[in-house]
């Protein structure tokens, strides 16, 4: 059966497949624990009883039973090398039982494993894996191919493309949603149909999980936007465990009274999944016997997806901001990742880009010292699961395109086809294999065309081509091909009148880079924002840009309400509400402006605020007026942190706040200390000895600690992490320390505190011990002997003051 | 069978973040600047973070209220964790990691950089992690939810009461954690430091 032939079979009637086959295997003696597909073909009359009944209540396609019969899952059964022989056979052995009474399409399920990008398991694997079970199942004479159950849209991809490399057979391919209208890696009903469809499914639909009722919302999502037939095959209702056996909660009756719904919500193929059986098929068979599926009217619209989102481009959607700026180009912080391997840049940019507002993301990683494919691949599985956002491939290379289109978990963007030969040949053929979107860039082997209606031509003549390999006008955007008006003045009137012809006269959705056309001039975002909205009036539906440029973002959703492109404007009100600026909360001095404060105050204020910058000169500034260092420590210094300690004790400052105070404190101590040695106004400060455990590697709590304590006066020595005990007792002696701060993490570690503090009675050490971490408390530090416990480092702060007998 | 994840969309609460650094609702008050330096340290947190993860299930063979034995000769020995697993028939072991290139900035900025920032990363490592094992919880009770099953309510950790945190090494060797480049101490601790693993139960409806 060749794809027309599978399309007119479905104008004809509503086609039946059959039900459940697991359970009716299970009631029938398949023991726990053995291979479904090899008991089968050791108990042939067991399917044939199966099938013959389904058949006989109506099914007019029987599935092969060949759900597990993968190598990943025959693999638990050590039968991997059996893939080919099994599914042929058991093909084979259906098409026995069916005669010529029914149809019968090879079942293929998922593999169990999470496939990349998502997972560790290789696309190309993937679709080996699945290329090996199509090849038995061909061998068998499968009419057509039935992909269920897909959990995953990558998997459902992998399965896809393993049919569509091997034979030219039509392929249905089914996705499982749960409560929550998504696959389990995310992906919703709406989006999975665009990508499938897309990608060349001759039908789309979902089984399993739900019963008919909930398999009705999720058809109705995709129904308007299918361009392919829908099918269901829902369970028989929802699961109870009962007495340790699943059992369903829906009748067969009610299940068939479901069909007419499902006929009406535009499913032209109709089965059931878990719970069913053939009693359940007779049902929707006599309910669907004078019915015929709606006429196909097939939706035209635009639109790209991710794993995650589907994004609409033009009509009444609003034009969409291609975010430009993962592009090498001029970008030096991103061409030494790129180089060096890492994604961090990337990652910033994709972030930033998302937050203001870009609905798609253009991905270009060319230049030179790098591989620009592998680069690419990796940037896309990267960004496919790191955001929701469709992708827009940007390559000069066809080979690097191919390669993201393949991996690509959606629908993408490519930018771009031009009438180019090489473009036209090797990218349109690649760009329809995968189902993507394409810019068409209106030049040739010839140049650019100056006048806006040679452009339009060459349009024409690359949508032709882009015909043959299915394309329609709504999958495809025209790059207007903006020139700088810095060197033709007449540059953007052109670009314009290309927008212009395709809105208008002949119907397709448009795109520019705007950054082009104010190239060579200043005030750059004056020029772009201006033709961006220039454009928009005469009907541009997207744009590439910088989407951070704030003029740029409003410019585009207030032309989004002026082209009635915004409901209600909401999207604009929104926007300006939630961005409105937010008001300063500190705790400050709020009755005097800073003019009023004196200098005292002034320095006191900054060790408050964390104020850094200013701490110096303002201390420069009161040793210029006379004061002692000593006066400005103990008067201003002092008071201040000791402010920020009380702030945070009360929990109006939290742990950041805490320590940029002592990080004020610790730059005017290290701008005062020498001053305060030559006028001997130096205190002897107390000595702490700080160390986490051996066997223990935490360490960022004490580096706090010691940095609050230093800031505090103490004299901090640091013996790092994993510190044997004595290594701290022979440090303690040789520095001759007040306090010994001891830090573990782990139950596995806080002993080594006692066998520290037992050392150090044993040498007879006259020092304070205090300790800290996360499994630490006030009981432990009593029970070890040891002086007092912290929870924070303000509250270490306050012990060793404490100890020292200097609160 | 193992299941990895190489890269989890693990999206830590901020208000978790905040907590963690002693943030207090309607009590902690920071100025404009505070708050563009948080944002701005919030954020880089989260770009530095590369959530990956990875859980196997094991069948339980027996629980007899102090030792659990498991599928593949696992036996681990604790009355905590016997009666957390009382009503389950197999067991996830989870683990989940942010990688490397965040605790190396949080341990250069606190000795020797911008320690506010330091203890920021720190924070938003720390939920992150949490968010990323949650993560995969959700994605493993979805998955069985199919079959009439669901996850334990809550998780289990090495450390956890009577549960040794030596249990880390039996669970680092069964998941195989090796291979994905992480490391354990001969005290069980994991590298990097902002790692976790966790136990859920898998029980009836």
């Amino acid at each position: 059966m060749d794809k027309k032939q599978f399309l007119n079979l479905l104008n004809d009637k509503v086609i039946i497949l059959d039900g459940a086959t697991g359970t009716e295997l299970q009631k029938r003696g398949l023991p726990k624990g053995v291979c479904p597909e090899k008991w089968v073909l050791e108990n042939p009359d067991v399917l044939k009883d199966i099938q013959r009944r389904y058949i006989d209540s109506g099914s007019n396609v029987v599935l092969s039973c060949t759900f597990g019969g993968n190598g990943i899952k025959l693999d638990e059964f050590g039968l991997k090398d059996k893939v080919f022989e099994i599914n042929k056979d058991l093909v084979a052995l259906s098409k026995k039982i069916a005669g010529n009474d029914s149809l019968v399409a090879g079942d293929m399920a998922p593999t169990g494993l999470l496939i990349e990008p998502f997972g560790a398991m290789a696309f190309e694997d993937a679709v080996a894996i699945y290329k090996e079970q199509v090849r038995g199942l061909l061998a068998g004479g499968v009419d057509f191919f039935f992909i269920e159950t897909m959990l995953d849209i990558q998997e459902a991809r992998a399965a896809l493309l393993a049919v569509k490399e091997s034979c030219d057979l039509p392929v249905c391919v089914s996705m499982t949603y749960d409560k929550d209208m998504r696959t389990l890696t995310g992906t919703d009903p709406l989006t999975a149909l665009i990508t499938l469809q897309s990608m060349g499914a001759d039908a789309v639909g979902c089984n399993c999980s739900v019963g008919p009722d909930g398999m009705l919302e999720i058809i109705s999502m995709m129904s308007p936007y299918a361009k392919v037939p829908l099918f269901a095959k829902p369970n028989a209702g929802m699961p109870r465990l009962v007495d340790g056996n699943t059992v369903f909660d829906m009748s067969a009756q009610e299940f068939g009274s479901f069909a007419p719904r499902f006929i009406d919500a535009g499913v032209s193929i109709l089965g059931g999944c878990c719970g069913t059986s053939p009693e359940y098929i007779k049902e929707l068979s006599k309910e669907t016997k004078t019915l015929k599926p709606l006429p196909r009217i097939k939706a035209s619209f635009s639109a790209v997806s991710s794993s995650k989102k589907t994004v609409f481009i033009g009509n009444k959607n609003p034009v969409v901001i291609v975010g430009e700026r993962i592009n090498p180009t001029g970008k030096k912080k991103l061409q030494e990742d790129l180089k060096s391997g890492s994604t961090l840049e990337v990652r910033r940019l994709a972030t930033e880009q998302v937050e203001k507002g870009a609905g798609i993301l253009d991905v270009n990683a060319g230049m030179p010292g790098i591989d620009e494919k592998e680069t690419m691949v990796k940037i896309v599985s990267l960004l496919s699961n790191m955001v929701d956002l469709p992708l827009c491939i940007d390559s000069s290379s066809p080979e690097v395109i191919e390669a993201a289109l393949r991996l690509y978990p959606g629908r993408a963007l490519i930018n771009s086809i031009s009438a180019e030969k090489i473009k036209i040949e090797k990218l349109l053929p690649i760009a329809a294999k995968y189902g993507a979107m394409f810019v068409l860039l209106p030049l040739s082997d010839e140049g650019v065309p100056k006048l806006a209606s040679e452009r339009c031509n060459i349009v024409q003549k690359v949508f032709e081509k882009a015909q043959s390999f299915g394309y329609e006008k709504c999958d495809i955007v025209v790059d207007g091909l903006v020139m700088t008006v810095s060197v033709d003045e007449s540059a953007a009137l052109e670009t314009l009148g290309v927008i212009d012809w395709c809105t208008n006269t002949f119907g397709c959705n448009t795109i520019v880079g705007l950054s082009n056309v104010s190239f060579g001039l200043p005030e750059r975002n004056w020029i772009n924002s201006a033709f961006l909205a220039m454009s928009i009036g005469k009907g541009l539906t997207m744009a590439i840009a910088n989407p951070s440029s704030d003029v740029i973002h409003n410019l585009k959703i207030a032309s989004d309400v002026l082209m009635g492109k915004d409901r209600n404007s909401n999207n604009y009100i929104n926007y300006f509400k939630n961005n409105a600026s937010t008001k300063d909360t500190s705790p400050s001095n709020a009755n005097q402006s800073d003019n009023q404060l004196s200098l005292e105050d002034k320095i006191f204020d900054a060790v408050v605020k964390g104020n850094s910058e200013e701490i110096i000169s303002l201390i420069n500034q009161s040793l210029d007026k006379g004061n002692k260092p000593g006066d400005i420590v103990d008067k201003c210094l002092i008071p201040g942190i000791s402010e920020v300690g009380q702030l945070y004790d009360s929990k109006k400052y939290f742990l950041p706040q805490l320590i940029q105070g002592a990080e004020v404190m610790k730059k005017a101590f290290a701008h005062l200390e020498p001053m305060l040695v030559k006028s001997g106004e130096t205190k002897s400060k107390a000595k702490v000895l700080l160390a986490t455990v051996k066997g223990d590697i935490h360490d960022i709590g004490k580096n706090i600690v010691g940095l609050m304590l230093k800031n505090y006066g103490f004299e901090v020595y640091d013996l790092g992490k994993d510190v044997p005990s004595e290594t701290i007792i022979s440090k303690a002696v040789e520095l001759n320390v007040d306090i010994i701060g001891l830090s573990a993490l782990m139950t596995t570690t806080m002993v080594e505190m006692k066998t520290v503090i037992d050392q150090a009675k044993q040498a007879d050490l006259k020092v304070k011990f205090m300790i800290g971490g996360a499994v630490i408390d006030e009981k432990y530090a009593v029970e070890i002997g040891a002086d007092g416990y912290s929870r924070d480092a303000y509250e270490a702060v306050k012990l060793a003051q404490k100890l020292m007998g200097c609160n | 069978m193992l299941h990895h994840f190489q890269y989890i969309p693990a999206n830590p609460k901020k208000e978790l973040i905040l907590t963690r650094l002693g943030y207090k609702k309607n009590v902690t008050t920071f100025s404009t600047s505070d708050k563009t330096q948080l944002d701005a340290g919030i954020k880089e947190g989260l770009l530095l973070c590369a959530p990956q993860g990875i859980y196997g299930i094991l069948d339980i063979i027996s629980n007899n209220g102090t030792t659990i034995k498991f599928k593949n000769d696992i036996e681990i020995n604790s009355i905590n964790l016997a009666e957390f697993l009382k009503n389950s028939s197999r067991a996830v072991f989870m683990f989940a990691t942010v990688g490397h290139q965040v605790c190396d900035r949080i341990s250069s900025e606190i000795s020797s950089g911008n320690p506010a920032l330091g203890v920021i990363l720190d924070s938003v490592a720390s939920q992150t992690t949490d968010a990323a094992v949650a993560w995969i919880s959700e994605f493993v009770d979805k998955s069985i939810k199919k079959s009439g099953q669901k996850l334990t309510v809550h998780r289990y950790s090495p450390g956890y009461g009577d549960l040794s945190l030596s249990v880390q090494k039996v669970i680092f060797n069964m998941l195989q954690l090796d291979k994905l480049g992480i490391k354990i101490t001969d005290s069980f601790m994991l590298e990097p430091e902002k790692s976790v693993i966790a136990i859920s139960g898998i029980e009836s409806f």
